[in-house]
């Protein structure tokens, strides 16, 4: 077995034998539940139209995904079995990845644990399969380079607790940045720039059902840097 | 085989070892002995490829550990200091993760598990999580890892803190066991561990090797330090304590005569330093005869790795100059 494949399975069924992973899809599905019901109104719109439920996903993501990844190293630190880890016969990025697979295993079964949803709305109303289905492959990109991030920062963090406020303090900023570049005005570079650096601002074409290369791109690149840059990070310290 | 050539680490510019170099063959147990911060920590976590070192080398079978990581840690089994564990995983749960970790399957992997939960006596606590576990359970099932895919090579960081005195020498006749076809480097502060397990030592001191070879070497190398009590009187009636002190001035490997007390019936108990090279307690004998005196008792004070280490770690020019360097 490779070492993504052990650490996978040992992350995965440590996150399920305890509270964690229970506790953390629980409170996703109650968020965006109330979500729904509250404030998007949707049973008094009469419109089959998810996409502001959608939208507000990469907010509650920011606070569920670090709550998922704030353990990830930090707590392996702690408890020096990080050093059992980099002493077995793997590279730095098969653990990273077998970590990350786990916590983002978490989060996808969260995000699809909501699908009850969208299927009791299509007995109100037509809905449009082509567009669900980019629009939670838009969430899912969304908690994939969260997830990414979320490691990294515990890679960086001395515990759990700042590792979970650097984590979503950052994914906050990522997410909502592109308000910023809304304030500075439409035009100029900087604001272009910001517009790009948004995890939200990219997550609205799939939010329509626009599958766009350059949205996906954006996502599976911040995901492979962060997932690099954390390998980076662990295997740094064997030299300092 | 491990080859360590002018080691040398630095974290933040503190150099926690300053140029070590040795080598431990298959069939041995090295122990690195030294008191906290010598370095011995340090250099297994070299060795282990946790970090790599700031000059110098160490090689595993002829690789290099910061070339070639990964192919070196299959062939190691390491416990790190303080057996780092997952509190909520069981034995089995860890000893499970372990064996895929080392891509053991099937039948090997069952009586993988099986011999490392016997060898430490994991039996009664299998299935409790580790957080429940005595620290020296704890200790044996980071042991049971280590062991678990039948390693070349051990690197065992202090194997038996925590373990009750039973305990103690069920490992220690374990890494014994070991040792014989297997490279072993442990590290200890306790001294009768390397006596009885060890079959080279290496004493730290300062990041820096201040002695290393067998016990009896180490001791040989020190031996300038050799010293004798004995009890003596006449073999004719008494002699008095000016007499003996002229006849102690005859006896050619006294180096200084420590102590000299009158004992009961006319006898005086001796205490002699020897002189470093060429004397030896027979002498001692000789020197009573020919003088026609009669020895009661004669009590060689061989030095004790204890002393040895006590010298070494704490007199700084002995290890440099004549700590057994070989």
């Amino acid at each position: 077995m490779s070492g993504f494949q052990a650490v996978f399975r040992r992350e995965f069924r440590a996150a399920f034998n305890s509270p964690v992973a229970y506790g953390l899809i629980a409170a996703f599905l109650v968020f965006t539940s109330a979500w729904l019901y509250f404030v998007t109104g949707f049973y008094a719109l009469g419109l089959a139209d998810l996409s502001s439920w959608f939208g507000m996903m990469p907010v509650v993501l920011a606070f569920i995904v670090p709550a998922l990844t704030m353990r990830s190293w930090a707590e392996e630190v702690r408890l020096g079995t990080g050093e059992l880890l980099l002493t077995l016969p793997f590279g730095e990025l098969g653990l990273v990845v077998g970590k990350f697979l786990a916590s983002f295993a978490i989060v996808a079964i969260a995000v699809l644990l909501t699908l009850p949803v969208p299927i009791m709305a299509s007995f109100l109303g037509s809905f449009d399969v082509g567009v669900l289905a980019g629009q939670y492959l838009g969430v899912l990109l969304v908690a994939a380079a969260a997830t990414a991030i979320g490691q990294w920062v515990s890679s960086r963090a001395r515990n759990q607790v700042s590792a979970f406020l650097g984590a979503t303090l950052l994914l906050l900023v990522l997410v909502l940045v592109d308000r910023v570049g809304s304030f500075l005005g439409s035009a100029g570079l900087l604001s272009e720039f910001l517009n790009w650096l948004s995890l939200a601002r990219h997550f609205g074409a799939f939010g329509r059902g626009v599958l766009d290369s350059r949205d996906l791109a954006y996502y599976l690149a911040a995901t492979f840097f962060f997932l690099y840059l954390t390998a980076w990070t662990i295997g740094r310290r064997k030299w300092s | 085989m491990i080859e360590a050539k002018e080691l040398r680490k630095s974290y933040n510019r503190v150099e926690a070892v300053k140029g070590v170099s040795f080598s431990v063959e298959r069939g041995q147990v090295l122990g690195l002995l030294g008191p906290n911060g010598a370095g011995k920590t340090t250099i297994m976590k070299i060795l282990t490829g946790y970090h790599f070192p700031t000059e110098g080398s160490a090689l595993i079978d002829g690789v290099d550990v910061t070339v070639d990581p990964v192919a070196i840690k299959r062939k190691i089994g390491y416990l790190p200091e303080s057996a780092p564990l997952y509190p909520d995983q069981s034995p089995a749960e860890y000893l499970d993760f372990m064996a895929d970790v080392r891509g053991l399957e099937g039948s090997a992997r069952s009586s993988a598990i099986d011999r490392a939960v016997s060898a430490c006596s994991l039996g009664p606590v299998f299935h409790k999580p580790v957080e429940e576990l005595s620290k020296g359970y704890r200790q044996r099932l980071g042991l049971a890892q280590a062991i678990l895919h039948d390693p070349d090579i051990l690197i065992l960081d202090e194997p038996t803190t925590g373990l009750d005195p039973n305990q103690i020498l069920e490992i220690r006749g374990l890494i014994r066991e070991l040792g014989k076809e297997k490279t072993v480097i442990l590290s200890t502060h306790i001294l009768q561990e390397v006596e009885a397990v060890c079959s080279k030592v290496l004493i730290l001191n300062e990041g820096r090797i201040a002695a290393q070879g067998t016990a009896d070497e180490i001791g040989e190398a020190l031996k300038g330090e050799a010293r004798v009590s004995f009890r003596v009187r006449g073999r004719k009636g008494e002699i008095g304590r000016k007499a003996l002190e002229t006849a102690l001035g005859r006896l050619s490997s006294a180096a200084a005569l420590r102590s000299l007390e009158e004992a009961q019936g006319g006898a005086f108990d001796v205490d002699l330093a020897l002189k470093a090279s060429g004397s030896s307690d027979g002498d001692v004998f000789d020197w009573a005869v020919t003088e026609g005196l009669v020895l009661l008792e004669l009590l060689p004070h061989k030095l004790s790795l204890e002393e040895i280490f006590v010298k070494l770690t704490t007199d700084p020019g002995v290890g440099a100059t004549e700590g057994g360097r070989k």
